[in-house]
């Protein structure tokens, strides 16, 4: 027998949410996942996938050119080493975070949304340390593709296992504190304003006038013949920091003038923590920075 | 069913002895006031007092002295758990022009804590019920002042808090919008149940919409009372006619009554019930038309008549 | 007295038309100008003030075209929207500032009594800097009365500001209108308009929509039948009583608010006929209220026309 349905008005009227509510690392989790898709444009226009795509794809076209220059052409090993990768196309990575971190940030203030987080059950660091982690990974994602494009090649060459999994795993390590440390600086300056525009060149300026000022001093000292001088100014740029960095505690051969990379422990030490020193400074900055934004 | 009230303390929001002073101004001034469910209406001066008061209610900043309570929570100590039950409608521009409405949303939503289906759905009913349509799918760059007014109160709506913050809601939009977002409000509070906390400095807009009023005056309270308290009946009737107002004083004067004349209104004292059918019937002698005849009502500017001058010399 | 008249002025910048084809005269009193966001409101007073010239027609004072005609500056006063100020002078230094720059004879004595006139004596050797809002209104008003102009143009003056400012405000306003200055103030708030104003000018993307005292301009209004409340002692008999008549098209009882709700198509006929019906029946009459003389209910009309 069918029962003949009734005639009825459904209430489609506002219903309460007695669900459950996830805390504070659930947020975090969310901002972190929208902001790591929005440093490659995902989720936003298409007009904002350009610039990250193109300089991803222009990060790993080399390593794929040398590995497949090298199966080519026969040869025994890589013609670089892994650590060195990232050393050569620091520009590439200089003008992603240029694009990116203001793009992460720089929005968020110029029309004024923080506040709209700040009136949610999460606290500063949260947002901070979303934003942080999302860019930091974006760059390792960036660094670390081709790296492994080039393992992936080694494998494939059946060059030597041992070497190869040494490198990679160097090289990894070492971009890792190359994502945390670029982050840190590019947030940093993006945040300081609103303005996109000044944001990335800040980060721009930052980043080349540094290297360009480390380089020619070091070069000065180089036919001045002071080594050690050589060594020591690779503190004064992110990418020459990260460099000594590898150099010392990785074993990987120096992009300094000469060679000249930091050759005590104690140069080491210092390198390192500069290194941290900066990336703490970075992130507690961006801490302060966000409690003026708070509800205004 | 949509009525069901969700407020579990009889106060909503109680503030005790409230102070915040700055280096050169003092925004709060020992604020005690209790707001009760409903819609209340927040009046005052412009900047420091209210956004102060706003960000103290929401645990993000810390009062010089006092405390308040929101919806039984400290606000010193329970800050994170307040947020997660108010939904807070700034005053100024806060959305991000390259997202659709639905996004933007949805994500606040998880910020707040709901898990992404629920997010997800909870947005589409909510952007439904604040009145938006096949606009949410499209940036919120291209949206009149009335559709962005719309979405900034679906975020504060999606988590399905038991207070709402709004911050001069009506700003920037046109008598219609004007009218449109006060309907909103009001059904806020008497549809879906959540208790409302509106700031305006447009005195008949909250005549309209508060159930409560809070007048808030250099940091101090000036006082809180019920909108019907405000807008008491006094026992002066306000009488129009298209014709003939000397006259018809005269007749009222001859009949025993008190009246005056205010531009174009006669005022008369009620004396007694007998007062409606005399004015009444020295219309209906006179042959001119009734345009009108009511029991004039206070006015919250009433409120601002007659205080000391000089009260904004504090440098905000 | 000083009459501003606008005759057949038009604007346009490009393709966009600010003011069409309007017709307008201001006198003395205080009057409303009144209409939506980007109805051509400023781009009037701008040319009221002498800051634009209109594309056609003339905007005059008494006679005399504005436009680039210092002896006619000299009579109008006039406070734009736009906040930015020199923060870094004081209030007095300001108004001094501008007398000066009228080439007033003693312009100390003009701006001490420009700043007595909106009342910021007490703050006037503090940098505009450290003032609030109302404050800052008051000190533009103040450099606009110094050289006492016959004519007083103002632009949004109660964009923001709260309550006990705008009661202060309007207060000073209504004063200056009843000394027999003319008074010109723009607004998109209603109820401030309402308030204030005894004569308001409606403009509706640039045309000049109607004028005069929004009641009679709402009595005007003959294809909108009258709404009416009315509260008696007996509803129903008095319903019956009025439906009779011709002038009324709809009763309506509502049972929420116990009243009856009345539609009139012919407001004389209606008026007068409920005294004397009620009268007849022998009807209580409690409460009779327009419910749409508002300004907001003709303003919506006159927008949508």
């Amino acid at each position: 027998m069918t029962t003949t349905p009734s005639d009825v008005i459904h209430d489609i009227g506002y219903r309460h949410y007695d669900g459950p509510r996830l805390g504070r690392a659930y947020a975090r989790r969310s901002l972190y996942a929208q902001s790591l898709r929005g440093a490659y444009g995902l989720g936003r226009s298409a007009k904002s996938k350009v610039m990250p795509m193109i300089l991803f794809a222009v990060m790993c076209a080399p390593a794929a050119i040398i590995v497949a220059v090298a199966i080519g052409t026969s040869m025994t090993k890589l013609p670089i080493e892994y650590t060195r990768y990232a050393i050569i196309m620091q520009t590439v990575i200089s003008l992603f975070l240029a694009a990116q971190a203001p793009q992460s940030v720089s929005l968020d203030l110029r029309f004024k949304v923080t506040p709209l987080y700040f009136s949610r059950p999460i606290e500063r660091i949260d947002y901070v340390a979303a934003k942080y982690a999302a860019l930091a990974t974006a760059l390792f994602i960036l660094t670390a593709v081709p790296v492994t494009i080039l393992y992936i090649g080694s494998l494939l060459a059946k060059f030597d296992f041992g070497d190869a999994t040494s490198g990679f795993a160097k090289a990894l390590v070492a971009e890792l504190l190359l994502s945390l440390l670029y982050a840190g600086l590019g947030l940093l300056i993006a945040a300081l304003t609103p303005r996109r525009g000044f944001g990335v060149a800040g980060i721009i300026a930052l980043f080349t006038l540094s290297f360009g000022a480390v380089s020619s001093v070091q070069a000065v000292a180089s036919v001045q013949g002071s080594e050690s001088a050589i060594a020591w100014l690779g503190l004064f740029s992110p990418i020459t920091l990260i460099d000594g960095v590898q150099t010392w505690w990785l074993g990987a051969s120096s992009s300094y003038v000469d060679n000249a990379g930091p050759s005590s422990a104690f140069a080491g030490c210092v390198f390192l923590l500069v290194l941290l020193a900066v990336i703490g400074g970075t992130f507690g900055l961006l801490m302060s920075r966000y409690r003026k934004v708070g509800l205004s | 069913m949509a009525c069901a009230t969700n407020v579990k303390s009889v106060t909503v929001i109680a503030t005790e002895g409230l102070t915040k002073r700055y280096p050169r101004v003092t925004a709060l001034d020992r604020l005690t006031v209790d707001v009760k469910p409903g819609v209340t209406g927040l009046v005052g001066a412009n900047g420091a007092g209210k956004s102060t008061l706003i960000k103290l209610l929401l645990g993000l900043s810390s009062a010089t002295e006092g405390g308040a309570r929101v919806l039984g929570l400290d606000v010193a100590t329970d800050g994170a758990q307040i947020r997660a039950r108010v939904g807070y409608m700034p005053e100024h521009d806060c959305l991000p022009p390259d997202v659709s409405a639905t996004e933007f949303v949805v994500h606040m939503a998880r910020m707040s804590g709901m898990p992404a289906t629920a997010a997800r759905e909870r947005t589409a009913d909510t952007l439904r019920h604040v009145g938006l349509y096949e606009e949410r799918y499209r940036p919120i760059g291209g949206y009149s002042t009335g559709m962005k007014q719309r979405v900034k109160l679906a975020q504060a709506l999606v988590h399905d808090p038991q207070l709402v913050l709004l911050d001069e809601p009506t700003n920037g939009l046109d008598p219609v919008g004007r009218d449109e977002m006060l309907g909103l409000i009001r059904r806020v509070h008497t549809d879906f149940g959540i208790s409302v906390l509106v700031t305006s400095h447009l005195l008949g807009e909250l005549e309209r919409t508060s159930d409560h009023i809070v007048v808030i005056d250099g940091g101090r309270l000036l006082r809180a009372d019920s909108t019907s308290d405000f807008t008491q009946a006094t026992a002066s009737l306000a009488v129009e006619v298209t014709d003939s107002e000397q006259q018809l004083l005269e007749k009222l004067t001859a009949a025993g009554l008190t009246a005056h004349a205010d531009g174009r209104l006669l005022l008369v004292d009620i004396a007694d019930d007998d007062s409606y059918d005399t004015v009444r019937d020295a219309v209906a002698e006179l042959g001119v038309g009734l345009v009108r005849m009511e029991q004039r009502r206070h006015r919250i500017a009433e409120i601002f008549r007659g205080e000391g001058a000089g009260h904004d010399n504090h440098t905000v | 007295m000083t009459t501003l008249s606008i005759d057949h002025v038009s604007r346009w910048f490009g393709n966009v038309v600010a003011v069409n084809d309007i017709t307008m005269t201001i006198g003395p009193g205080v009057t409303g100008l009144l209409g939506p966001n980007g109805a051509g409101k400023s781009t009037l007073i701008n040319m009221m003030g002498g800051f634009l010239a209109p594309s056609t027609g003339s905007v005059t004072l008494d006679g005399a075209v504005i436009w680039r005609n210092e002896q006619v500056y000299r009579q109008i006063g006039i406070v734009p929207e736009r906040e930015a100020m020199y923060d870094f002078l004081t209030a007095r230094e300001f108004v001094i500032a501008n007398a000066e720059l009228h080439g007033l004879a003693n312009p100390g004595e003009a701006a001490r009594k420009a700043l007595a006139t909106v009342e910021m004596e007490y703050a006037q050797d503090r940098k505009v800097a450290t003032y609030s809002k109302g404050m800052r209104q008051r000190v533009k008003m103040a450099s606009a009365l110094v050289h006492e102009p016959d004519v007083l143009l103002l632009d949004e003056p109660f964009n923001g500001m709260d309550p006990r400012q705008r009661l202060q405000l309007m207060d000073l306003l209504r004063q200056m209108g009843a000394d027999g200055r003319t008074v010109l103030f723009s607004s998109h708030i209603l109820e401030e308009v309402e308030q204030l104003a005894s004569h308001i000018e409606v403009v509706v993307a640039g045309r000049h929509a109607a004028s005069g005292d929004f009641r009679k301009i709402r009595r005007l209004m003959t294809d909108r039948p009258h709404r009416y409340l009315v509260r008696s002692s007996d509803d129903r008999a008095l319903a019956s009583a009025l439906i009779a008549d011709a002038s009324t098209a709809g009763i309506e009882l509502d049972w929420q608010e116990k009243a009856l709700r009345i539609q009139a198509i012919d407001f004389g006929g209606f008026t007068e006929l409920l005294p004397r019906v009620a009268r007849e029946h022998g009807i209580r009459l409690y409460t009779v209220s327009p419910s749409d003389e508002s300004l907001e209910s003709v303003f919506s009309y006159l927008v949508t026309a």
